[in-house]
């Protein structure tokens, strides 16, 4: 048996993986499919499979640019062959380092870094909520996005108490809240902050990161030593292709038009320290294998996961991966070759699904027939090459000549003398036996469906602006009275479809923002643009960029949407004419 | 009178024989001068399992068998994509543009059908509710889900409800259910519960492959359920 199917089986066993997963990826993928019709030019999707694909195809030199970029805004930039040497160099980046703020960072559970670091004798904690509870679970995350996504609440409360807190009831408010104080209580005394990034940007070395809670926000600013981990193919060449990403990330990730906070991080501030450790960890092995590389352009959103049946049946756990549903069926394999997820790639059913939700327009389910094939990966055992064989004289020996002369035969003979009857290669038994004629009747009545409310028309930028940051739970107003707590910033822009605000230059800093109680952003009229990729001509060369959308918020417990994690309770949005 | 080649897929043949007499005897009412080629397999098995020479050496049997035809209609979507999408690849070079060329005969029967230009003088009439199950293979790799609904709405009295969640796989997946038979059989509980909140106890789709893993679900949870491809409908339908 399988490993994945010995796991797949003990988890439907203890409770299908399904009663949780179904109607929260169900919903999922409809809302992503809204989203991106919503808050997304018709060719997103294509741009950004366009940037993806140019990074995969010009990896080296981009990164060439990369490392000069990184040299001259100040950030550290390291390559890392292989896992161990992933861990060595952030080992040494951090010195004596002993308190270590930890964001969500796929490459780093690739590696294993938060085990490795912990035994290291360092206090690494896990600063994304769901991130942490499933680190006292100890059994890794279940979805790459959503690392708790396999848990209930009620089994949340339980895990927190584990850890020590006192959780008087289970409502994923409280539950959240209980995180981010353990997590707030944490960043008053850090030495440094470990994030991933979504890319990194060649021309200018910026990182990019997105985030919901402001867990990063904290990490990059409070600690003074920022080091980003994340794999090699996340380079991109400029600040519009990582804005071509955005377009298609969170409304693909968790339908959302954007994530709360955008980061967009410069080189770091003085007295401060910024590296990016670049992993390769066998991505070169997969570049060079023209049938695998497309899979390079994968930009970690997990479309692929929530509309995946298997996945929704079987649980993240059961992939025995980091990386789980179709794309980590895919790279598991790849990135191992050890044999150790060769299972993998037959735990799908080929429908396809995958690879008609990706943005990037990875052929996953394509990629996995490939990864079974026996010919290109000397797998399979000796009992399934009898089988096969066996199968194979069946099908194309004996019977099927016959068969194929017997149906030359009636063809030649039915060409000379057109009334001669047609010889049939085997004759057909009778149809199938009558049905039961009370199973056409229905049984109850339909419900008719409730029609979706039309989206509204698009009409001009600024009424839309208007709607899409109260929907994203921010306040838009004319004048916001003054309070105290309030932090006022002017935004360089601000964007539609996604009801976002950029900030810029001195503007972007977090060290206040952080600490202040509600944000008010004023817009001017003139500066909003319809799209995320139209931001493009308002980015300054240089320097930190933040783009936030609505305040933050978490939906790490059930997909419960929590607002008010770290930073600003409140976003205020005042739209004025100058 | 058009000529065409019947393919009855090994699986039909040996599951469910009478689908492929139901398709024959539509193509027969719409005029047409049929061949039934029955039992050859299209090798998406063994492809699917990563035996590719051997899928290749038993598609090389099919498409020998099929010769001489210019029209091959299949009453199963996964196996016209399986020739059309994967067959060819499996030869290098010009000889796999031929396999190509000659993929391009086969059709599914329901599109078949659709386009027929005798369809619409075709009597069709089942008074009663069904739901339409899609293939995977037959919606995303042919793209014939709006096909399939317009061709059962020609029914006269047929009321054919949509699945809520008819772009999620039932499970079979062909060899997927042998390797994976928990998650095959949770997936089909999942579809199963969608096709019973549609009130309906039939079920029809152009694949009896989804049909014939669903129905032996439905029998072990006991939920009452028949499953008819397009071709045994479409045969009964016909006043």
């Amino acid at each position: 048996m399988s490993g994945f199917r010995a796991r797949a089986r003990a988890e439907i066993e203890s409770g299908p993986p399904a009663a949780t997963l179904s109607p929260i990826l169900r919903k999922l993928v409809a809302d992503s499919q809204d989203q991106l019709a919503a808050a997304s030019p018709s060719d997103a999707r294509a741009r950004a499979q366009a940037v993806r694909s140019y990074s995969v195809a010009h990896l080296d030199e981009l990164h060439q640019q990369l490392r000069e970029s990184c040299a001259r805004n100040g950030t550290g930039y390291h390559v890392a062959s292989n896992a161990e040497e992933a861990v060595a160099i952030v080992s040494k980046l951090l010195g004596d380092a002993r308190r270590i703020a930890k964001s969500k960072s796929m490459v780093a559970e690739e590696v294993g870094l938060t085990g490795a670091l912990r035994l290291q004798s360092r206090e690494v904690l896990e600063t994304d909520i769901g991130e942490y509870i499933v680190d006292i679970e100890a059994r890794g995350p279940s979805h790459i996005t959503a690392p708790a996504l396999h848990l209930n609440r009620a089994r949340i409360r339980e895990l927190l108490e584990e850890a020590g807190a006192d959780v008087p009831d289970d409502d994923p408010v409280r539950l959240s809240r209980t995180v981010r104080d353990v997590v707030d209580q944490f960043f008053v005394d850090v030495d440094a902050g470990i994030t991933g990034a979504n890319a990194v940007i060649a021309s200018s070395g910026r990182i990019v990161i997105v985030e919901n809670e402001g867990n990063v926000s904290l990490g990059v600013t409070r600690p003074p030593l920022h080091i980003a981990i994340t794999g090699m193919e996340k380079v991109v060449a400029d600040e519009e292709s990582a804005l071509a990403i955005l377009q298609v990330l969170a409304p693909s990730a968790t339908a959302q038009p954007l994530t709360a906070y955008t980061h967009f991080l410069g080189g770091p501030e003085a007295g401060r320290e910024r590296h990016l450790v670049v992993v390769d960890n066998g991505r070169s092995e997969i570049l060079a294998d023209d049938r695998y590389r497309d899979v390079l352009r994968c930009i970690r959103c997990g479309a692929c996961m929530n509309a995946c049946p298997v996945y929704t049946a079987a649980g993240g756990l059961s992939y025995g991966s980091p990386y789980m549903g179709p794309i980590g069926a895919v790279i598991s394999p790849l990135l191992w070759r050890d044999g150790r997820h060769a299972d993998l790639p037959s735990a799908s059913s080929l429908c396809g699904r995958c690879t008609e939700v990706c943005p990037v327009g990875i052929p996953l389910h394509r990629m996995l027939l490939d990864l079974r094939s026996v010919e290109s990966e000397s797998q399979g055992s000796k009992v399934g090459h009898l089988v096969w064989r066996l199968w194979k004289l069946g099908y194309a020996g004996a019977q099927g000549r016959v068969a194929s002369w017997l149906a030359r035969l009636g063809l030649k003979l039915g060409a000379v003398l057109p009334s001669l009857p047609v010889v049939d290669a085997r004759p057909l038994p009778t149809p199938n036996p009558p049905r039961d004629p009370t199973m056409l009747i229905p049984f109850d009545t339909i419900e008719p469906e409730p029609e979706l409310e039309p989206s509204s028309p698009f009409a001009d930028v600024s009424s839309l602006f208007r709607e899409r940051a109260a929907a994203v739970g921010a306040t838009v107003t004319e004048i916001a009275k003054a309070r105290d707590g309030d932090h006022r910033v002017r935004a360089t822009a601000a964007v539609a479809s996604t009801g976002s605000v950029l900030l810029t230059g001195k503007e972007a800093a977090r060290a206040n923002l952080m600490d202040s109680r509600r944000i008010v952003v004023e817009v001017i009229e003139d500066t909003i643009v319809r799209y995320p990729q139209d931001l493009a001509s308002f980015l300054t060369p240089e320097g930190d960029l933040l783009i936030l959308t609505g305040a933050s918020r978490t939906a790490d417990i059930e997909k419960r949407i929590v607002r008010g994690i770290h930073g600003p309770e409140e976003l205020v949005v005042e739209v004025g004419s100058s | 009178m058009v000529k065409v080649a019947l393919f009855v897929p090994c699986y039909m043949a040996a599951l469910r024989p009478g689908d492929g007499t139901h398709a024959l005897r539509v193509l027969e009412r719409l005029g047409d001068e049929v061949t039934t080629i029955a039992g050859p397999c299209c090798g998406q098995p063994a492809f699917n399992s990563g035996y590719r020479t051997e899928a290749k050496s038993v598609g090389r049997a099919l498409l020998r068998a099929v010769r001489g035809h210019r029209i091959v209609v299949v009453p199963s979507g996964s196996c016209t994509s399986m020739v059309q999408h994967y067959l060819p690849g499996l030869w290098a070079g010009p000889r796999g543009a031929s396999i190509h060329r000659m993929s391009e005969r086969f059709i599914e029967f329901g599109a078949y059908v659709a386009a027929h230009p005798k369809m619409p003088e075709l009597p069709l009439r089942l008074p009663g509710a069904v739901a339409y199950h899609d293939s995977c293979h037959g919606r995303r790799e042919l793209g014939l889900t709006e096909g399939a609904i317009s061709l059962l709405e020609q029914v006269e009295g047929l009321d054919v409800r949509r699945l809520s969640y008819e772009a999620e796989c039932c499970g079979f997946g062909g060899t997927f259910t042998l390797k994976e038979p928990e998650v095959s059989v949770a997936m089909a509980k999942a579809k199963l519960a969608d096709v019973e909140s549609r009130g309906v106890r039939v079920l029809v789709s152009g694949d009896l492959s989804c049909l014939a893993h669903l129905e032996v679900t439905a029998r072990a949870i006991d939920q009452p359920l028949e499953t008819w491809t397009l071709a045994e409908l479409l045969d009964r339908a016909i006043t």
